[in-house]
């Protein structure tokens, strides 16, 4: 919390700065156009997205050789996307200001009782400390300016004169975020001008019990207006003090709490649904009904506030919470698509920049709303959070490796909830990437390449190739896996020499995959051959170990200098045996095994002879150990059998026994060799 | 209009002279002192009426006085100008005021009308840049035409410009003129020579004959300072020699000759010849003098380029091939591109030149080859490739000349037979007749173009021999270069440039090596094709040469090594009755290359190439090698890519189906060895096919490729399988796969044409909709322990409501902080605005107190006056 509040403070402390303020007014005009119909749907992003530049700046520069410049990748997201076919929805919060009209009858208590309102002053952080120093200066001022108006009789005049450029000093430090969704709350206001007392703990606690115990007292509604009051407490407050019904923490937190913890409960009893029930059933039956009718607004209502509350609040654990209530209640949002909508990008955007538990947090309300809703809801779920991974991926590195992995893997969660729509996007999109690949191969120009060889497409490609490999087993993928694996090796087609090492084992690591879900062969071996007739030309120094160990998960292609260095070739060597690993262990158990390591075996052998590097000889000398061991066993089972190669199913049936039984060395050893690659390539 | 005023106006204007001027004299005024009455009309005088009379025009105002002057002096104007033989436009006219304008008036115009030729000219230029260009490559008649009448047009129009200095005012004209062309931009005086030039050429074109003196005015641009009008002058030349250029060489005249009198027609066609021969000289000496600028190189080249297309058979024509063939192996790309082109046009082309320029070629750039030491572009050894040898010419001409022979000899024998009877008179006709018939044929052969097939044949076997020749040098340069000891500094993969096309012509024309060459050449072959094979595996004996280094081999790149077997094939396929030479060796060779190979670094047609010409064409091969080779295959299929996978297994096939019994590869025989060779187990790393003991192992291979991820390769691969079941006499397993050989199948999965094939966009029905929907979902790719986790990390309400409470304080602190900020600002800006507000102040005072000091003043004043 105290880091929250300096941040706050910080960024707060920025906003007074003039220069900051001009600077910020110049953004703004660019990001207004971007976020203006969105409402204060992304207000919050601008910034974030400001701060997400400098870091690719910042990436840029450090990653220098491995990337390319911004501007392909810039060029390519729209490649890269699926649909461009961002629709926005008319948002439909015109309609309704968001505060439900109130029932008279219920009581507010404040006049009745002298309920302590005023300030307690714990905990006001650090913003304490400078109010009550602008307040010294404050008076200081005044007496000051007190002085001189007492001089000089006609300086009041003149001050009264110049009211209106002294007004702006009022704006403009307040005015520099909220710009956006002014003009939207201040109509709001306009509206609900009418008697707003402040509500004391003790009404609240009224309606709190008659909420409690009659759902449908109409102290619901004066329980979810002043829930939307807290939602834009601290919005307006600033301002014009009419909102102002919220005086007391204690009234802030209780109704929010109250709210999100009781209203699922008291909307499904309202409306007659069972806390369990199949939720979308009975909606459907519902949707026409007459509660509906009552409760409908009401729901909305909720879902606004919330939403705004979730653009307010910065506090991690607190937006966690708030994701949490609103899960159980996510059926409802069927009735709002637009609400829906702006959820969404609210939650893509905690998934892609939130931490970990708020990314988590928000994927699984996610994963509720494409799941539990329409498939439309799954198609925004899912196409947004395909933008946005594209928009994210283009510069890997230790920092980000993580937050790359978490962001696939979850897509993949919500695009396998539908593989039939997914599907759709799937293709389209693999069919980008094999048009970028053939655009490519055929041009062979530079700037072309370089839209192949930077992460934005590999891990795009990866993303589709991890798609296929989930889903595989129980849909009917051929065609894409045909794709794929086609544009893979298109990729690797089109790079030759060692510095695209690492493009390609990744690529070969994507066939692994590809060929182990699929039970297809696909020849991976030729990809890292390229990458052992490096070993033996070590020509930079015998440097210790404090050297840091080169990462080849975070290249895409070798900086020159590093290209004959040590490090580079003992990372080249383990990670091509590793790929090999993978490609033998699939097929350890197969009648051509033996083959199949033939030619590896033979080149591994002579790059074990060249090789220089101690850790280098003993890393291959083991593999070559434990695969000769594989080939051996296998020849001698083989020489037992009767059938011929055409003999299928045999074929399929043999060691059958054997591969099941994972006790051999060679078996233990690859798998023992990729559990150690998988550790290796995690973040550190 | 000015008639009808002059008419109106009073005939003299006294009225201007100032009265002071007037100078009353004495008598007058005694004159009139004495005679009162005559001044008494005087004193009646309406002085308003007169000068209303007089300035009744004029009297308006000023201005408008001036206005009625100019407008009678312009009026005027035309009438002066007539005189001067100038025409004047009124519009031009500029509004006089003195009588000096007259002068300038006129001047101007002149500049003007000038002007107005140079910008028509300008206008022409532009056209005739246009039209200069299309001049050059394309002569179109039509557009000549125009061009022309563009050129007469603007030569007319200078006419008119010089007859206009000689009008009376010459003197000022001329020294305008000066100006004027002084203030002609350089860029104008370009076109203006441009024009100049177009016109040249167009006369040239129009009527060589007569205006082939010109050539040497157009020989005059290319001196020029201007490199742009020297490169258009070139230009020019090029395009007019293209086109007036006869279609014979012209022959030096002897003494005899020019001592002999001619006829008008022929003197005209001499000097014709002699003009334009010296200026296309005179041309080649400035192209090849500029060609050492690089400013010009490439206009240069591409005007001996051009040249030496359209005029091979020209005289000088030597000169140009050797400024050709220089630049053959040029860096930069385009003018290696123009050579070379021009260059294989000239091989195409040999009707043009007899063949005379192809050996002159040919030998040009075997020296060039020998001269650099076979360190050239490979494009210059490219262009031998075009070349086309007639093997029929010599014996379908002999055969011909011997049927003439026969038949001539049997008619003479006939004849003189038939004849004979018939008086010496009549033989002695016969045999002057035949006698002169002799010489008009010798006469005829002399002057004609064609030269005879003996000609020819020299000419094409010198061409073969200097082609042979530069190749060998190559060959043998790599060779050299291959030994370490030799040349142990040049290395990297590029050190024989020029050995693949050399190769490749060396396959090309591998019928036509002679004999007494296949030797030394097999060996050449041998060696360069890595004989020693340079790798790690247990050398066996077969191993004669290898004494050398290990890697000296590697010089050279695998896709050039497996060259070099395919040209040691195909010379041994086109020469295969004469040569008894053991190809074993380059078996071996492919063999071992097969493991060298690397997908995209090496190119991997060169590959299906070598299969296909060592081992898909030959008949039939020594069980033992087929064995090993269709083994080798099969395994190598497995760690390659499907184009590579494709090539090998269609010359497995091709193997199993021609050999087979090698068919018992394809079934596990429990028995084993009943007609495995030596070597009785299989060994997959050994070097010789013969020593594999392929026949003892089982193509286990084709099983996994069945399940290859390509369904061609899967397909190719259990369709080899099923020949299992085939009776030794059965061959066509599947028509359509067995068309293909393995060059086909190469290209047929390469991956561009895999990527070729779409997607079809429809969901296949099998497709999942929606999973479960359960609550306690299940997860695919993240963990669920981790997810179950978070769930449980979720604050309490207590401390949500604490955190709450928090927020609230904080964002009514930040609010409160804003209110406050603002009113410190508020504060200070009003504080500060308090200096402002005394700076009006005093403004205002300071006002007031001038304002009360001008009215001071002004009291002041007006009592003063008062």
């Amino acid at each position: 919390m105290a880091k929250k509040l300096g941040k706050k403070a910080r960024k707060f402390a920025r906003k007074g700065l003039q220069t900051v303020q001009k600077q910020k007014r110049k953004q703004r005009t660019f990001f207004k156009k971007k976020s203006a119909p969105r409402g204060r749907g992304l207000n919050g992003e601008a910034p974030d997205e400001n701060e997400e530049n400098l870091n690719h700046e910042r990436n840029v520069s450090q990653l220098d050789q491995n990337v390319g410049g911004g501007h392909v990748f810039d060029k390519n997201i729209g490649n890269l996307l699926g649909e461009e076919d961002e629709v926005e929805l008319e948002d439909d919060f015109s309609d309704s200001d968001g505060y439900l009209s109130e029932d008279t009858e219920c009581p507010y208590i404040s006049e009745n009782e002298n309920e302590n309102i005023s300030r307690d002053d714990t905990a006001r952080g650090t913003f304490q400390e400078e109010n009550t120093e602008i307040k010294m200066q404050i008076a200081k001022q005044k007496k000051e300016l007190d002085k001189l108006l007492a001089k000089d009789k006609e300086f009041a005049k003149f001050l009264e004169s110049r009211r209106s450029q002294l007004e702006q000093y009022d704006r403009m430090v307040s005015d520099d975020e909220e710009v956006e969704g002014d003009e939207e709350e201040e109509e709001e206001e306009e509206q609900e001008e009418q008697t707003r007392q402040p509500v004391t703990q003790t009404t609240l606690d009224v309606w709190c019990w008659l909420v409690t115990e009659d759902p449908n007292s109409p102290a619901l509604r004066n329980l979810l207006n002043l829930y939307h009051n807290a939602s834009l407490f601290g919005v307006i407050t600033s301002r014009n003090e009419k909102s102002a019904q919220i005086v007391s923490h204690e009234v802030y937190s209780t109704v929010i709490n109250f709210v999100l913890c009781e209203a699922d409960g008291i909307f499904r009893a309202l409306l007659g649904v069972a806390e369990n029930s199949n939720a979308e059933r009975i909606l459907m039956k519902l949707k026409s009904s007459k509660e509906w009718l009552n409760v409908g607004p009401l729901v909305k209502s909720y879902f606004k506030s919330s939403i705004k509350l979730l653009n307010q609040v910065t506090d991690t654990m607190l937006l966690v919470f708030l994701l949490f209530r609103l899960m159980s209640s996510v059926v409802f949002l069927h009735a709002f698509s637009s609400l829906g909508r702006r959820l969404i990008k609210i939650l893509v955007r905690f998934w892609s920049t939130g931490e970990d538990q708020l990314s988590t947090s928000a994927f699984l309300l996610m994963k509720e709303v494409a799941s539990q809703l329409s498939s439309d809801y799954f198609n925004i779920c899912m196409k947004a959070m395909y933008r946005t991974f594209v928009a994210r991926c283009k510069f890997v590195d230790d920092s980000n490796l993580a937050r790359i992995d978490f962001m696939k893997s979850s897509f993949l969660e919500i695009t396998s909830l539908d593989v039939q729509q997914s599907y759709l996007v799937a293709v389209s999109s693999l069919q980008r990437l094999g048009d970028v690949v053939k655009h490519s191969s055929t041009t062979k120009k530079k700037e072309d390449l370089m839209k192949i060889n930077n992460w934005q497409y590999i891990n795009c490609l990866n993303l589709w190739v991890k798609f296929i490999c989930l889903n595989y087993k129980e849909n009917n993928l051929q065609q894409l896996f045909d794709k794929a694996v086609r544009v893979i090796f298109g990729v690797t087609s089109l790079f030759t020499g060692p510095r695209f090492l690492p493009l390609k084992l990744k690529c070969a690591q994507m066939l692994n995959d590809l060929s182990l879900t699929s039970g297809h062969f696909i020849p991976v071996s030729s990809l890292v051959f390229e990458c052992l007739d490096l070993t033996g030309v070590v020509t930079g120094k015998m440097d210790g170990d404090e050297e840091p160990r080169l990462k080849l998960s975070t290249l895409l292609k070798v900086p020159g200098n590093l290209l004959k260095s040590r490090r580079f070739q003992e990372e080249c060597v383990r990670s091509s045996v590793e790929v090999l690993c993978t490609h033998f262990s699939q097929w350890s158990f197969h009648v051509s095994l033996p083959e199949l390591s033939t030619i590896p075996l033979i080149l591994l052998k002579r790059c074990h002879e060249k090789a220089t590097v101690e850790s280098v000889r003993r890393l291959i000398k083991r593999f070559i150990d434990q695969a000769e061991q594989n080939r051996d066993f296998l020849q001698m089972k083989r020489d037992g059998v009767s059938f011929s190669p055409n003999d299928q199913t045999s074929i399929d049936n043999f060691l059958l026994l054997e591969k099941s039984n994972v006790k051999s060395s060679f078996t233990q050893f690859y798998a023992s060799m990729l559990q150690n690659s998988q550790i290796r390539n995690m973040v550190k | 209009m000015g008639k009808r005023r002059k008419v109106i106006l009073p005939p003299a204007l006294p009225p201007e002279t100032p009265d002071e001027e007037f100078e009353i004299s004495d008598e007058d005024v005694e004159f009139f002192s004495e005679n009162r009455t005559f001044t008494h009309f005087l004193a009646h005088f309406d002085r308003k009426k007169i000068d209303k009379h007089v300035t009744r025009v004029a009297d308006k105002s000023e201005d408008e006085i001036e206005r009625l002057y100019e407008r009678r002096n312009r009026n005027n104007a035309p009438l002066d100008s007539r005189e001067n033989d100038l025409q004047v436009d009124p519009v031009d006219a500029l509004p006089i005021k003195t009588l000096d304008g007259k002068l300038q008036y006129r001047t101007t115009k002149k500049v003007r009308s000038e002007e107005g030729h140079a910008s028509t000219d300008l206008t022409g230029e532009e056209d005739a840049e246009k039209q200069g260009t299309n001049l050059i490559r394309l002569t179109k008649a039509e557009r000549n035409k125009k061009l022309k009448k563009e050129k007469k047009e603007a030569k007319k129009l200078k006419e008119d410009e010089d007859i206009a200095p000689n009008s009376p005012k010459e003197k000022i004209h001329s020294e305008v003129l000066k100006e004027v062309e002084e203030e002609i931009s350089a860029e104008e005086s370009f076109g203006v020579k441009k024009i100049k030039l177009a016109e040249i050429g167009m006369a040239l074109l129009e009527d060589p004959e007569a205006n082939i003196r010109s050539l040497k005015e157009l020989l005059d641009f290319c001196k020029d300072k201007d490199p742009q009008v020297v490169k258009l002058g070139l230009m020019s030349m090029l395009a007019v020699f293209k086109d007036i250029i006869p279609s014979y060489r012209i022959r030096e005249l002897t003494d005899k000759e020019l001592a002999m009198p001619v006829s008008e027609a022929v003197r005209k066609t001499r000097y014709f010849e002699y003009t334009l021969l010296r200026s296309y000289k005179s041309y080649l000496q400035k192209l090849i003098e500029l060609q050492k600028e690089a400013i010009f190189k490439l206009v240069v080249v591409r005007c001996m380029c051009t040249l030496l297309e359209a005029a091979p058979h020209f005289n000088l024509s030597e000169k140009l091939l050797a400024g050709t063939v220089r630049n053959i192996s040029s860096s930069d790309d385009v003018i290696r591109k123009l050579c070379c082109e021009a260059i294989k046009s000239l091989f195409k082309n040999e009707g043009k030149h007899g063949g005379e320029g192809t050996v002159r070629a040919v030998r040009l750039i075997a020296q060039l080859v020998k001269k650099h030491h076979c360190q050239l572009h490979p494009d210059c050894l490219e262009v031998f490739l075009s070349l086309r040898f007639d093997e029929d010419l010599g014996k379908h001409e002999n055969k011909a000349e011997e049927n003439n022979k026969f038949t001539k000899n049997k008619k003479g024998k006939q004849e003189p037979m038939k004849h004979l009877p018939p008086s010496e008179k009549k033989k002695s006709k016969q045999e002057l007749i035949a006698k002169t018939r002799g010489e008009v044929y010798a006469d005829y052969k002399a002057v004609s173009f064609a030269p005879d097939s003996e000609k020819r044949q020299r000419m094409q076997s010198d061409t073969l021999s200097a082609v042979f020749e530069t190749y060998f040098r190559i060959l043998k340069h790599a060779v050299d270069a291959s030994d370490p000891r030799f040349m142990p500094e040049t290395s990297g993969s590029h050190a024989q440039p020029l050995l693949a096309p050399c190769l490749e012509g060396l396959g090309k024309f591998s019928h036509l090596i002679d004999l007494d060459f296949m030797a030394d050449l097999m060996s050449c072959l041998k060696q360069l094709s890595g004989f020693r094979s340079g790798t790690h595996l247990q050398s066996k004996t077969f191993n004669v040469n290898s004494s050398g280094s290990d890697r000296s081999s590697n010089r050279l790149t695998v896709s050039e090594r497996l060259q070099c077997c395919i040209v040691a094939f195909k010379i041994m396929k086109s020469n295969l009755d004469a040569l008894n030479v053991d190809l074993q060796d380059f078996f071996v060779q492919l063999y071992n290359l097969l493991l060298e190979y690397r997908p995209y670094r090496d190119r991997g047609e060169v590959l299906a190439e070598a299969l296909k010409t060592m081992l898909w064409d030959g008949r039939q091969h020594d069980m033992q090698r087929a064995a090993a080779f269709i083994k080798r295959l099969a395994t190598f299929s497995l760690s390659f890519g499907s184009s590579e996978a494709m090539a090998a297994l269609a010359t497995l096939k091709q193997l199993l189906q021609k050999n087979t019994k090698c068919r018992s590869l394809l079934e596990n025989d429990a028995g084993g060895g009943s007609i495995s060779g030596l070597v009785v187990k299989y060994q997959p790393e050994a070097t010789d096919p013969y020593l594999s003991g392929a026949l003892a192992s089982v193509l286990w291979e084709l099983s996994l490729l069945s399940k290859h991820y390509n369904p061609s390769v899967s397909q190719m691969a259990s369709n080899i399988l099923s020949m299992t079941n085939l009776k030794p006499t059965q061959n066509i397993v599947n028509p359509s796969l067995i068309a293909l050989n393995p060059i086909q199948a190469f290209w047929e999965s390469t991956v561009q044409k895999e990527l070729l094939k779409s997607m079809n966009a429809k969901v296949p029905p099998s497709l999942k909709r929606k999973r479960k929907r359960d609550q306690d979902m299940e997860y695919y790719v993240l963990d669920p322990q981790k997810l179950r986790n978070i769930d449980s990390q979720v604050i309490g309400e207590e401390e949500a409501k604490l955190r709450f409470e928090e927020h609230f304080k904080v964002l009514r602190d930040i609010s409160e902080n804003e209110r406050l900020k603002g009113e410190l600002n508020r504060t200070l800006a009003s504080i500060s605005l308090y200096d402002e507000f005394k700076r009006e102040k005093r403004e205002k005072e300071r006002s007031v107190v001038l304002k009360s000091g001008k009215k001071k003043a002004k009291v002041l004043v007006k009592r003063s006056s008062s």
